[in-house]
């Protein structure tokens, strides 16, 4: 995980931080140019141009320098790692867009199910933990912290 | 973090002490059932949201507790495009604003001008103050402002606003009034901080020369004598401590700067629902208990609403909104 | 003495039973609030002020159970930065950079108990700070104007590499993406929106919590699941406090640096406890050299941010008390909690309200006291929610801080930026960049370009005020010793390299 001494044999080719650099220095340029947009009617002795401006510099340079000099990097997932990966951001994204509109409740209850499936639980465990913890998030959030969730449409829960 | 069944009972003692609360109500056409507070907590819009949410339901204005939602983002514009586009026609929420937020509209940074909402009232006003540290060569408005119009570039001015922000255009009213020409109001310095007790500090510490704020904020440097007040802009000398602060108004310059606080609702709001909130806003108003509240956090209850409030807002935007474009805020 | 008397009452009142009561159960709540990812000491504060109201409390009470609360969730945000490496909080992020190694190593218990025992002196430091100095601490801090904090900014992210043990380039590159996302936003000081694109919901900026929680939560999961046979980031086994609390004496040194610097720090109204944790950290580990082993569970690494947050967090009491600015965010919300009961801080307070102030004392002190009380029962119920099997425990963890980021600003945007911070997070470690410097630069980045306009607003346009007093040259002075330091230590370090 995030131990800085990994065995030289996870370490992959230095791909990873060109492709970092070069998409960091595009970045920087691209914020640079944009920064001409940022324009105030009243005079600024710093306008809000300049910070930036004064960030990408070291940005562009530090980026062109790990292009040209690439150090370290771990070694990239396989196929199968990326599609789980990616099935846990759609899931995620997906939850995210349907809180509102479905309401708290149904929403938590599929997205928690399903979430429990992708990490290896059982149809059967992933079905009553999801609703358990449904529910004590809800009673958690909605009564004992206050904080309003978003209601189930015309019904108020 | 994964709730135990031991941790649980704690969930179960937060939720016994939480009970009476936090109900989440059924959104039908009742009174006044939601008030959007369109910052983070802790701010003068949190406070207008939860102090008045909680006086409708302590004298019995409304069934249920008012639920506070803060909604952040952009000096108020997320929770003004959020009910403009969402909640246009729903007669049960408020949104808390003030001059600040007619600001923001009069300037063309809210997807939507004043008439896009229906403004129910106001309910106080906090009070525009220019002050200097109390070891200023600035003995009174007049000299500052001379000072001002002499050299423009001379004084270094503070506020809790950006530039083109309320206590900025507060200061550059004053300017106007003192004959400083049109062309050179853009070259007074300005220098936003966080707030009014952290301008009057830098102040004290001799890093800017005068303060441009609310009153409300900084009260407590002024009863401590840190700090000489050289105006503030009311039409006529505040209450009592404050009776004896001179009015900007009384020294020659006819400028007035109210920091009001108030609410709108959704602009397709029933006509009859839109009078009975502000018959409701009113009838908390009158009570002794919301002047208590207002006067305890630096507020003079002063009451506009319906018709006479949305005339106010409209003017209020025009002004400012002149003002901008002379200094070039908007072109 | 005179302030000795009323300290002294305000412990008497702190120490009745019932406020003692009150205190245990607002350090229970707290931490339990604090523990659940992208809830911290904001929620758990401003949501406890009405109760404090509804239960008809006397002002002492209130202030003791609120602050109970806050004591409470800031312990909880290191519960879960050592033992799920999901900081709960800002200050909180500098304690996952060594108390999660530790955790990893098996060590989680001692890191929560050193944790406990370096938060106590820290902030017993900070109150006999407060004590003895308050007056004379108001009158310099209000010589720092914004050229002074513009170089302390500067002093922050000239230590910036020795924030991990990655590359020191790939650090700074960091701190300098995090500069740049922090400018997201409309620009408070002229209204201009900048790399907004016309989105409303990034007229705030960036939240802070969302990306913090995205960076360590999201991308923890996204690692996991690339190898599903592994087990979850912490070892199951959390093991006792008690060790370390009694490793507490051995990091005395350590402690007592890191509570001076966060003290430091903190008096700054400007700084905040986040800027004190780091420095802290950072400071510490250029002191000991390659006597440390940082980044790989020293737990010196816990010990140094722990006393420097909360010696910062107590050092804040005084500009907030005496000035009625708040420094951080967390005095923030002692502010708020005053105001609600009708104490406005001021430069008056301590003079018309010595009662209030040092019962404030009292209750932070009584708060941190229960928090080490508590710390042992705690420990153990931390170790069995670990045990739990990990298709329970990720989803959980992610659910709780969708849920608690969402609840910030009731914006599912929100919940993207999240994940998007979650897939550069997953990028950053894939690529060995350390995240921190990203949320340093996105933190400190508003005041750092804020100050620098403040400064140049003063002057008219004239760059040489940042240099134009003792203090702000005294400044750069120590961070260019401090760089040329760094890079002398690494070249010394790539010459001898047993030194790993």
């Amino acid at each position: 995980m995030t131990v800085d001494v990994p065995s030289p044999a996870s370490h992959a080719s230095a791909l990873g931080d060109r492709l970092a650099g070069a998409v960091l220095l595009l970045l920087a340029i691209a914020a640079w140019w944009h920064a001409r947009t940022f324009v105030t009617g009243f005079h600024q002795a710093v306008g809000p141009d300049v910070f930036p401006r004064l960030v990408c510099v070291p940005l562009g340079l530090l980026a062109l320098y790990l292009l040209v000099r690439p150090g370290i990097n771990e070694r990239w997932p396989g196929r199968a790692a990326l599609l789980r990966q990616a099935g846990l951001l759609v899931l995620l994204g997906g939850y995210a867009a349907f809180l509102e509109p479905w309401g708290f409740l149904p929403a938590t209850l599929v997205g928690s199910v399903l979430l429990m499936r992708l990490f290896d639980a059982a149809w059967r465990q992933a079905l009553v933990s999801g609703a358990s913890l449904t529910v004590i998030l809800y009673l958690l959030f909605e009564f004992a912290l206050g904080i309003p969730l978003p209601d189930i449409p015309g019904l108020g829960l | 973090m994964a709730i135990s069944p031991r941790s649980l009972h704690t969930v179960a003692a937060a939720a016994l002490l939480g009970l009476g609360l936090s109900v989440s109500t059924p959104s039908q056409a009742l009174p006044i059932s939601e008030c959007i507070a369109p910052a983070d907590p802790g701010g003068g819009w949190d406070f207008t949201c939860r102090s008045v949410g909680k006086l409708l339901y302590d004298l019995d204005l409304v069934d249920n507790p008012v639920k506070v939602v803060n909604m952040p983002g952009g000096v108020g514009a997320v929770a003004f495009s959020n009910v403009a586009g969402k909640r246009a026609d729903d007669s049960d929420l408020i949104v808390a604003t003030s001059t600040v937020g007619i600001t923001q509209i009069a300037q063309g940074r809210y997807p939507g001008g004043v008439d896009t909402m229906r403004w129910l009232g106001m309910l106080g006003t906090d009070v525009g103050v220019v002050l200097v540290d109390d070891d200023s060569p600035y003995q009174s408005l007049d000299g500052l402002l001379e000072a001002m119009v002499d050299d423009p570039s001379s004084v270094v001015m503070a506020g809790s606003s950006g530039v083109g922000g309320w206590d900025h255009i507060r200061a550059l009213m004053l300017a106007e009034a003192a004959g400083l020409p049109d062309d050179q109001i853009g070259s007074v310095r300005w220098v936003q901080f966080d707030g009014g007790g952290p301008a009057v500090t830098q102040m004290m510490g001799g890093h800017v020369d005068a303060v441009s704020t609310d009153l409300g904020e900084i009260a407590g440097f002024i009863k401590s004598g840190d700090v000489r007040v050289l105006a503030v802009l009311a039409d006529k000398p505040l209450a009592p401590p404050f009776e004896d602060l001179p009015t900007a108004v009384s020294q020659g310059y006819d400028v007035t700067g109210y920091n009001w606080r108030g609410f709108y609702t959704g602009g397709e709001v029933s006509d009859a629902d839109y009078r009975s909130m502000v018959d409701t806003l009113k009838t908390l108003y009158d009570s002794p208990e919301w002047k208590q509240v207002a006067e305890r956090n630096g507020l003079v209850p002063l009451w506009r609403g319906g018709d006479e409030f949305n005339a106010f807002v409209r003017d209020t935007a025009d002004k400012v909104e002149s003002i901008s474009r002379e200094i070039g805020v908007i072109q | 003495m005179e302030i000795l008397g009323f300290l002294l009452h305000g412990f008497a009142v702190a120490l009745e039973p019932q406020n003692l009561l009150l205190a245990l159960i607002g350090c229970a709540v707290g931490t339990l609030i604090g523990a659940l990812p992208g809830l911290g000491p904001v929620n758990g504060v401003a949501l406890l002020i009405p109760l404090a109201f509804n239960f008809g409390l006397s002002p002492t009470a209130a202030l003791i159970l609120l602050v109970s609360v806050y004591y409470g969730t800031m312990y909880g945000g290191r519960i879960s930065s050592i033992v799920l490496n999901i900081p709960g909080d800002e200050p909180a992020m500098m304690t996952t950079l060594d108390g999660y190694p530790m955790a990893l190593k098996g060590r989680g218990g001692e890191a929560l108990g050193l944790s406990a025992v370096a938060s106590f002196v820290g902030a017993t430091v900070a109150t006999i700070g407060l004590t003895l100095f308050a007056p004379l601490l108001v009158g310099f801090a209000i010589r720092f104007g914004p050229a002074e904090y513009f170089a302390l900014f500067m002093l922050a992210f000239a230590t910036i590499g020795g924030v991990t043990s990655g590359s020191f380039t790939k650090s700074l590159l960091a701190a300098c993406l995090g500069l740049l996302l922090g400018t997201v936003g409309l620009d408070p000081a002229s209204g201009v929106s900048r790399y907004t694109f016309g989105w409303y919901e990034l007229y705030d900026g960036i939240d802070f919590i969302a990306a913090l929680v995205g960076l360590f939560a999201i991308s923890e999961c996204l690692l996991f699941l690339e190898d599903r046979h592994q087990t979850t980031g912490a070892s199951r086994e959390l093991g006792s406090a008690i060790p370390g609390m009694r490793r507490a004496g051995a990091c005395k040194a350590t402690i007592a640096r890191g509570s001076l610097i966060g003290f430091i720090a903190g008096v700054l109204p400007g700084a905040g406890a986040s800027l004190g944790s780091f420095l802290s950290y950072t400071l510490e580990k250029r002191w000991l050299g390659r006597q440390g082993d940082f980044g790989n569970g020293d737990p010196r690494g816990v010990a140094a941010p722990e006393a420097g947050n909360n010696a910062a967090a107590g050092g804040a009491l005084i500009p907030m008390l005496s000035l009625g600015i708040p420094g951080s965010g967390t005095t923030a919300i002692l502010l708020a909690l005053l105001l609600s009961m009708n104490i406005t801080p001021g430069p008056l307070l301590f003079d018309q309200q010595p009662d209030m102030v040092w019962g404030l004392v009292a209750a932070l002190f009584i708060g941190n006291v229960m928090l080490l009380v508590l710390n042992v029962p705690l420990v153990g119920l931390f170790a069995r929610v670990l045990r739990a099997p990990s298709w329970l425990l990720m989803p959980v963890v992610i659910l709780v801080a969708f849920v608690g980021v969402y609840s910030l600003n009731n914006s599912p945007f929100d919940l993207y930026v999240m994940l998007a911070f979650g897939v550069l997070g997953y990028g950053l470690r894939k690529l060995h960049m350390p995240a921190v410097p990203v949320v340093l630069g996105l933190l400190l980045g508003g005041e750092m370009e804020f100050n620098l306009r403040r400064a140049l607003a003063i002057s008219g346009g004239d760059w040489s005020i940042l240099v134009g007093s003792g203090i702000s040259v005294g400044i750069y002075a120590f961070a260019a010793t401090l760089m040329v330091a760094g890079l002398v230590y690494a070249w010394w370090i790539r010459r001898t390299p047993e030194a790993g």
